[in-house]
């Protein structure tokens, strides 16, 4: 059996592509793909530790998440599309205005 | 029965202020609906003031006394409590009868002198009028330093307002802020005062076992006994000797003293005072303001007899304020200037009587001056309304003919403030001087006061006698004195009372008579012996023995009594040999550049102006640096570094999602690196 | 024009750094946190335990919460999704957005910045004589 650690640290490591993907992209589809990644990372701890404690609890939840992450996707599409149609553009750094 | 009637007395006692109070609500806001101005009310509230009082008076007379909380404003559980209560003992008593007195009858006399004169703001008037008794009762029975001196102040607040009452003219109003800056001065160190008594004895309370004059004494006599931290260890007197540091905060009281009271250097502000109305003169100077001050000292007697410097001093402040009013008041024209100069000269008498140990002596010439010079106030008012409103006594002259009651009540008043025989003045004044004199025998200082008070008889006699020549006698010199205005039955029923007491008041203590006979007629004396224990003559007495050093020369009080009484006739008879013909000369030019000084009041006015102009300006630029630099410059500061400092941390917020994303990132990993760290996850 | 996958380097991979060293600050922990030996499922059937779960159907082998409620309100925010993804994305035949003209994403500046400048260009015309031709530039 795989120890833990090392389905939190696998977990840990998709997180952090995600974040490395949001904190150095500009395009909003790169965005909504690096969010789906952390989303996932989520997902293996969640089942991770419904292995470790013997409760199906987790598992569902990662259904859960995976149905709220449509929903998330659905919505940022949209945003997406108003985005490009107030900006010209899908640039995230381009949309400043949202400031004092 | 008698104890529940004791203690109803005591339980409406609060009304003999409060009716005051109301009757200044009413002719405040209801006054110019109503009759006459307001002053039915006020009349009445003082009327009932004066009931409530004396049944107080026969209270306090069957030996209940009265010492109690009545409101509590601010209570800390460990240091001091703030509020108001009363104290009902024979002093206070006495003195709220004079108060509620003095305060009807000028009411009274009111009527004549503003209604009937068809004079503007009756209402603001009688408010005023209502405000200052109420002001005065209040403060009369206060219970603690704290409450005399929030009524002290609104008792200096009123006379602001009264004296200034016809603010349209260009005098009053000066006059006005005058009076209230000047007492002002002084009331800075009775605030001051106040505060370091708090902060010494954790109580103003003037009566009782915690009373700070109890709590002194015992300080001094804990170390006095050689005991170092004795009964001193428990208070603390900043480093000073408990001696020493009572003297200080003596002084500092004094000075709200000798503001009110207006003693030198601080009395220039009462002869422009009389710019008020003339009832208002009678009321500040006979019973409310004035006589605060020298009541403030005979009400915290305890503690002043702990001192003997502060004793001194006020003796030879007293004294030689006696004398150097009484000078100024030789040259004067204007009828009113002399009363109110021989007003500074008498309470300087009390001041004496009240330094040289004599509690009782100036506790009786408070009294029967409060009479008498309210009567003289009343007489010059009826003789400024006969005349018109003309106060130079050039212009008058015959006036006897005319005004027989006001010239009868008018001539016993002077005879009582010249202290002739057996007038009233002559009691109080005679006793003040023979206490100075028994206990100046051992005291150079006392001396000295009691020289000056002497040598202010003669010129008491003199002014005075010179005053009713030149009003009365003699042949009209106007024609206005020829015809003068007819007075009604509100100006003469207040002469003929105050005439009546300041006849027969005095013998209600002849110490004199009372030495040579034997008998037992020295009923003041008697009335301020019994009380609440520590507030009683005996107790003073004891503690001017035992504490302060005084002690008694035995002499005959007969001696000094004929000693004054020749120098009051002297000062008389020269009045009368230079200005009782009917067409008396202007005597006083004679005198040449000496009148000059005299006339320009030794020019105390002029100095104190400079020393206001150079030293003021100068605190005042200092202090408007200050505010603006400092004071304004730290508060700009803050806003000018809030707006500086917001307008540069605003632009973190820079509106790109990356920027908002890589500060959250960094905040989750240092708060996660700190709470690990903190937690030892690291390990 | 690059024909292939091109690395961008530069800068603004700095901000990813900070994401790196998350990594490593949850990495320490993860290595160093110690956990027992995982209780695992012991062979029962997963996907159907999965099923009795989320409908509130007593049978499922495995210990699990009833997820019925969340089941209808995942279901619920779905749809609410979808509404919201069809309103932000719809457009009318001529192109004017419908029911959102009145959101402003512009932080409520002139939306029209042309015409705003050419107003400030006839209030001054000093300064749009002295410098017109940036101006234009600058818009």
């Amino acid at each position: 059996m795989v120890a833990v650690q090392f389905y939190l640290l696998l977990s840990a490591a998709i997180f952090c592509i995600g974040l490395f993907g949001i904190l150095t992209r500009r395009n909003v589809l790169f965005f909504l793909m690096s969010v789906e990644l952390m989303l996932n990372a989520a997902n293996i701890n969640l089942v991770a530790f419904s292995f470790q404690y013997g409760n199906l609890t987790g598992q569902v939840f990662s259904l859960f998440i995976t149905a709220l992450a449509a929903a998330e996707v659905a919505v940022g599409i949209g945003i997406m599309l108003v985005l490009y149609r107030n900006f010209g553009d899908v640039d995230v750094t381009k949309a400043t205005t949202l400031r004092w | 029965m008698a104890a529940t009637s004791t203690a109803f007395a005591f339980e409406v006692a609060p009304a003999i202020a409060i009716l005051p109070l109301a009757s200044f609500v009413i002719a405040l806001f209801a006054g110019k609906y109503l009759p006459k101005g307001g002053a039915l009310a006020g009349i009445a509230a003082t009327g009932g003031s004066l009931l409530l009082s004396l049944w107080i008076a026969l209270t306090v007379a069957g030996g209940a006394t009265y010492n109690e909380e009545i409101y509590s404003l601010v209570t800390t559980p460990n240091s001091f409590d703030l509020h108001f209560g009363l104290l009902l003992d024979p002093l206070s008593a006495l003195m709220l009868v004079i108060v509620s007195l003095v305060s009807f009858l000028v009411h009274l006399f009111s009527l004549g002198y503003m209604n009937d004169e068809g004079e503007r703001g009756l209402p603001r008037y009688y408010a005023g009028l209502g405000l200052f008794s109420f002001s005065m009762l209040a403060f009369v029975f206060a219970d603690n330093l704290f409450m005399s001196f929030v009524f002290f102040e609104l008792v200096g607040l009123c006379s602001w307002l009264l004296i200034g009452h016809w603010y349209r003219e260009e005098a009053p109003p000066s006059a006005a802020k005058k009076a209230f800056l000047v007492t002002r001065f002084g009331d800075y160190f009775f605030l001051v005062g106040v505060v370091a008594i708090f902060a010494t004895f954790g109580t103003t309370l003037f009566a009782g076992p915690e009373s700070f004059p109890t709590l002194a004494e015992e300080a001094l006599a804990g170390a006095g006994g050689g005991e170092a931290g004795g009964g001193a260890g428990e208070l603390s007197t900043f480093g000073f000797g408990p001696g020493t540091w009572f003297t200080v905060l003596g002084f500092l009281v004094l000075g709200g003293v000798i503001g009110k009271s207006a003693q030198f250097p601080l009395h220039t502000w009462l002869p422009d005072a009389m710019e008020g109305p003339t009832p208002v003169s009678a009321l500040i100077h006979a019973a409310t303001m004035v006589a605060a001050g020298v009541y403030l000292v005979a009400r915290m007697y305890g503690f002043y007899a702990l001192s003997p410097t502060a004793l001194a001093v006020i003796a030879f402040v007293g004294g030689f304020t006696a004398l150097f009013a009484a000078s100024m008041a030789v040259v004067k024209r204007d009828i009113k200037q002399v009363l109110a100069y021989s007003t500074i000269s008498q309470y300087g008498y009390m001041m004496l009587g009240l330094g040289a140990g004599g509690y009782v002596a100036a506790v009786f010439h408070l009294m029967t001056h409060a009479f008498f010079k309210a009567l003289l106030f009343l007489g010059a008012g009826a003789v400024i309304i006969a005349m018109h409103h003309r106060q130079d006594m050039w212009e008058m002259g015959g006036l006897k003919e005319k005004l027989p009651v006001t010239y009868y009540a008018f001539l016993a008043g002077s005879l009582a403030l010249a202290g002739i025989f057996p007038f009233a003045g002559f009691w109080s004044k005679d006793e003040i001087l023979y206490e100075a004199l028994i206990h100046g025998l051992n005291d150079p200082l006392l001396l000295g006061g009691y020289l000056m008070g002497l040598t202010a008889i003669v010129f008491t006699g003199f002014y005075t006698f010179r005053m009713v020549l030149l009003t009365f006698h003699g042949e009209p010199r106007t024609h206005t004195a020829r015809n003068p205005h007819s007075l009604g039955w509100s100006v003469k029923v207040p002469l003929v009372v105050l005439g009546v007491l300041a006849t027969v008041i005095g013998l209600i203590n002849m110490t004199p008579v009372a030495e040579a006979t034997g008998l037992h007629i020295e009923y003041l004396h008697t009335w301020l012996e019994h009380g609440i224990p520590g507030l009683t003559v005996e107790h003073y007495d004891e503690v001017l023995e035992t504490v302060a050093g005084y002690s008694a020369a035995s002499l005959s009080p007969l001696l000094p009594a004929v000693l004054s009484l020749a120098l009051a006739l002297a000062g008389a008879g020269l009045a009368w040999a230079l200005y009782s013909g009917p067409d008396p000369d202007h005597h006083t030019e004679r005198l040449g550049d000496i009148r000059t000084l005299l006339m320009n009041n030794y020019y105390q006015d002029e100095y104190q102006v400079w020393i206001a102009e150079t030293f003021g300006t100068g605190v005042a630029r200092l202090s408007d640096r200050f505010d603006q630099s400092i004071v304004d410059g730290a508060v700009n500061g803050i806003s000018e570094v809030s707006l500086l400092s917001g307008d540069r941390i605003r632009r973190i917020q820079t509106g790109i999602v990356s920027n908002y994303a890589t500060l959250l990132t960094l905040g989750l990993v240092v708060l996660l690196l700190s709470v690990g760290l903190a937690g030892g996850w690291f390990l | 024009m690059p024909t292939r996958p091109h690395l961008n380097l530069g800068s603004h991979l700095l901000s990813g750094l900070v994401a790196v060293a998350l990594f490593a600050v949850l990495a320490t922990v993860f290595l160093t946190a110690s956990f027992g030996a995982p209780q695992g499922f012991g062979g029962a059937q997963v996907t159907p335990s999965i099923g009795y779960a989320m409908f509130d159907l007593s049978g499922g082998e495995i210990p699990s919460d009833s997820f019925l409620a969340a089941f209808e309100i995942i279901d619920l925010v779905l749809l609410a999704a979808l509404a919201a993804a069809v309103m932000l994305a719809r457009r009318e035949a001529d192109g004017k957005l419908i029911g959102i003209e009145s959101i402003r994403t512009d932080g409520g500046r002139p939306r029209d910045t042309t015409s705003a400048s050419d107003t400030d260009v006839e209030t001054e015309p000093n300064a749009a004589a002295d410098g017109d031709g940036d101006r234009e530039g600058a818009n």
